[in-house]
């Protein structure tokens, strides 16, 4: 078989056109060239990751095979008005948004709030004016290239928002990351990078969507990486809703000051093939982070959550909730693993996954795995694969409530405890109607079997 | 006849748990059904609801002068059966509110009544609230989940009210519950008394007929209806326990 040859030679190849446009058409960002040999660097050493690797062996990467993906420089986008993304704005305006479409800041689309005392708001690329030093510094600083996609973000980050919170500030109200994408005729790939900064004490809402307009196929490969100052506290809402035929994979890696309190909602409903890598690392004592993700995989849809949590440094606190809803021949890959180090005693972690099939057809991997070194921890995990309860089905159902409703309502309920954890109203409410939605147009498929 | 059921037969599991049940229930009436644990009168209960793996094998079930048997929960409670259960089910991530509209209109719709838009809903679910004197707090959690005993049978008496059946059947309603509780949603089910609504009080034991005052008294053992009367009965049955009328003494 020559297909790891053939299929390095694909992200080689995704990183030579990449590199070939970037150098004709994006401004002269010295300081991000370190990032960028590291990052091609990375490409060049990291094979394409395969079944053999324990964190791949689920994940089907055969897409890359079969689309040549082209890189995004430049295109129709520039054009797309406000009216164009109207039925993917929240009902409640968040403080900040800003709006990139395939991967680039589109400024006649962002919405900004005279900024607070303290807040800095830049982009990548540099649409939002020079880049503050202390974002320059701060990229890359965390990041790790845990496989060669986070390599070639490095090497081909396109843009991206840059948050920096100021020792002490409390900015009220979210700061909306939304990010558009349009089918090209060829289809694209586009490597955002976000970064997220709150010093000490400071305290945001980020809201991060990833939204297909139309049912184009592309590829986004982003990596976000965020870092908490001690006593910081960021509530982190992450929706996927790409296009029907979109490929989706974001590596969010997350560093935690000592009792910072980091709160993600992650809502994976969207895309053909989806895979979000999370690594949350403990680096101060007494800290929290509470993740909690609902991953949607209907009718061949793949969506795979990873989960790397590190408890490096004792009293920390970790929960893990995720569930996943799966239809036809839907497939979820959930790897849930947390590491407890020698010296981090008291750690207190709970992991859980709970999955409801919908279909016989559709396929769950879950790994719940904890490797403990310390020796007075408190951890714990459990994991779930079941159906819709026959008991509460007749319970609607007694009330008049049509089995397909009752169905439906299950789902939604079970969907909308995770939904819950967002603090947005909002966003919460967009992620309940999405998910009706979809799990709508599924039943035809339903109703075959 | 409201419900008329004539030599009934089912089974659960391929054991035949009802065997040969006829009864009659007039419009209006209260009747109380009787009997020791595990005589099947919660079997008779899940069975007028429609509940799946409840097999009829043999008689009729008519509601209204209409078959029951093969109609799905839905059509049934639609027609105006409503069961309030035993262990009221919680659902998680379901919103009470939601699932009392939900149902409301699910029904009306299936009657070709015009659905209710949230306001008169809300309107609507106020008043029903006060009758159960239930916290309005409970319809903004999810259904049932984290009630207490007595908040769950209240809830269950708060969905008859709201959807007015025609035949409601409570399946051992005053089990877990206080007095106090236990006086609520009696007093819930008496304000529902009406000519044209007709209630079946299934329970072990006589206390709720205290609250309850029934028309007539039933006692199921062994898959039958065993003897039938009037309240007298119940007082009966409490001096006495189960076992005369099967001849034997009750163990318990």
């Amino acid at each position: 078989m020559s297909s790891d040859t053939q299929t390095q030679h694909d992200v080689q190849e995704i990183l030579r056109l990449g590199q070939q446009r970037m150098a004709r058409v994006m401004p002269d960002t010295d300081w991000q060239s370190a990032t960028r040999k590291r990052g091609t660097a990375g490409v060049a050493t990291m094979a394409r990751p395969d079944r053999k690797q324990e964190a791949w062996r689920y994940t089907p990467l055969g897409f890359l095979d079969q689309a040549e993906f082209q890189p995004i420089v430049e295109g129709p986008f520039d054009a797309l008005q406000l009216s164009d993304i109207d039925d993917l704005m929240l009902t409640d305006p968040p403080r900040i948004r800003l709006v990139f479409v395939n991967g680039y800041l589109a400024s006649g689309l962002c919405a900004m709030a005279k900024s607070a005392d303290g807040v800095t708001l830049s982009s990548l690329a540099g649409g939002l004016g020079e880049v503050p030093a202390m974002l320059r510094q701060q990229l890359d600083a965390i990041a790790e290239h845990n496989h060669v996609f986070a390599a070639l973000n490095s090497a081909l980050m396109s843009d991206g928002a840059l948050i920096h919170l100021a020792a002490g500030v409390h900015l009220d109200g979210p700061i909306e990351i939304l990010h558009v994408s349009v089918g090209l005729e060829q289809p694209g790939i586009c490597h955002p990078r976000h970064l997220i900064v709150l010093e000490d004490g400071a305290r945001a809402e980020v809201i991060e969507r990833y939204c297909g307009l139309g049912d184009g196929a592309y590829f986004t490969n982003a990596l976000i990486e965020v870092s908490l100052g001690s006593d910081s506290e960021l509530l982190h809402q992450r929706m996927q809703e790409e296009s029907p035929h979109a490929q989706h994979l974001s590596d969010l890696q997350v560093h935690l000051g000592a009792r910072s309190l980091y709160r993600l909602t992650l809502a994976a409903l969207g895309g053909a093939w989806s895979r979000n890598d999370v690594r949350v690392t403990f680096g101060g004592e007494g800290a929290t982070a509470e993740l909690d993700g609902l991953m949607l995989a209907r009718d061949r849809q793949f969506n795979d959550v990873h989960l790397d949590v590190r408890h490096e440094v004792p009293h920390c606190t970790s929960r893990e909730t995720f569930k996943g809803i799966l239809d036809g021949s839907g497939r979820v890959v959930f790897d849930g693993h947390i590491v407890v180090a020698r010296d981090a005693q008291k750690t207190d972690a709970v992991l859980s996954n709970r999955n409801l099939m919908l279909a016989r057809s559709a396929e769950v991997d879950t790994k719940p795995q904890l490797e403990i070194y310390a020796d007075d921890v408190k951890c714990s995990h459990g994991t779930t694969v079941g159906e819709l309860d026959p008991d509460m089905l007749f319970y609607l159902r007694s009330r008049g409530i049509p089995a397909d409703q009752a169905k439906q309502m299950l789902c939604q309920g079970f969907a909308q405890e995770v939904f819950d954890t967002m603090a947005s109203q909002a966003l919460r409410a967009r992620a309940g109607q999405l998910l009706a939605s979809r799990l709508l147009t599924s039943t035809p498929e339903q109703g075959e079997r | 006849m409201m419900l008329s059921i004539k030599n009934l037969k089912a089974q659960v599991e391929g054991k035949e748990i009802i065997k040969g049940l006829d009864l009659q229930v007039g419009p209006g009436e209260v009747h109380a059904i009787m009997g020791p644990n595990g005589s099947g009168k919660s079997t008779l209960a899940h069975i007028l609801a429609g509940r799946d793996g409840y097999d009829v094998t043999d008689g009729e079930i008519l509601f209204e002068g209409r078959s029951l048997i093969g109609l799905a929960p839905e059509e049934r409670a639609s027609r105006g059966i409503f069961l309030a259960f035993q262990y009221p089910v919680e659902l998680p991530g379901v919103n009470n509110t939601h699932f009392l509209k939900e149902a409301l209109n699910a029904q009306r719709k299936a009657r070709g009544e015009p659905e209710l838009d949230s306001v008169a809903f809300l309107k609507l679910i106020r008043e029903k609230l006060a009758m159960v004197s239930m916290s309005p707090e409970l319809l903004k959690r999810p259904v049932n989940a984290g009630f207490s005993g007595g908040e769950k049978k209240r809830n269950e008496i708060l969905q008859m009210a709201l959807l007015e059946p025609r035949l409601a059947i409570l399946d051992e309603t005053d089990s877990g519950l206080d007095i106090d509780a236990l006086k609520t949603v009696s007093d819930g089910v008496n304000a529902l008394r009406s000519p044209d609504r007709s209630v079946i009080l299934v329970t072990h034991y006589q206390r709720l007929l205290d609250y309850i005052q029934p028309d007539f008294v039933h006692v199921l053992a062994g898959g039958r209806i065993v003897r039938s009367g009037d309240k007298g009965l119940a007082k009966e049955l409490e001096a006495k326990g189960y076992g005369w009328l099967s001849g034997q003494d009750e163990a318990a």
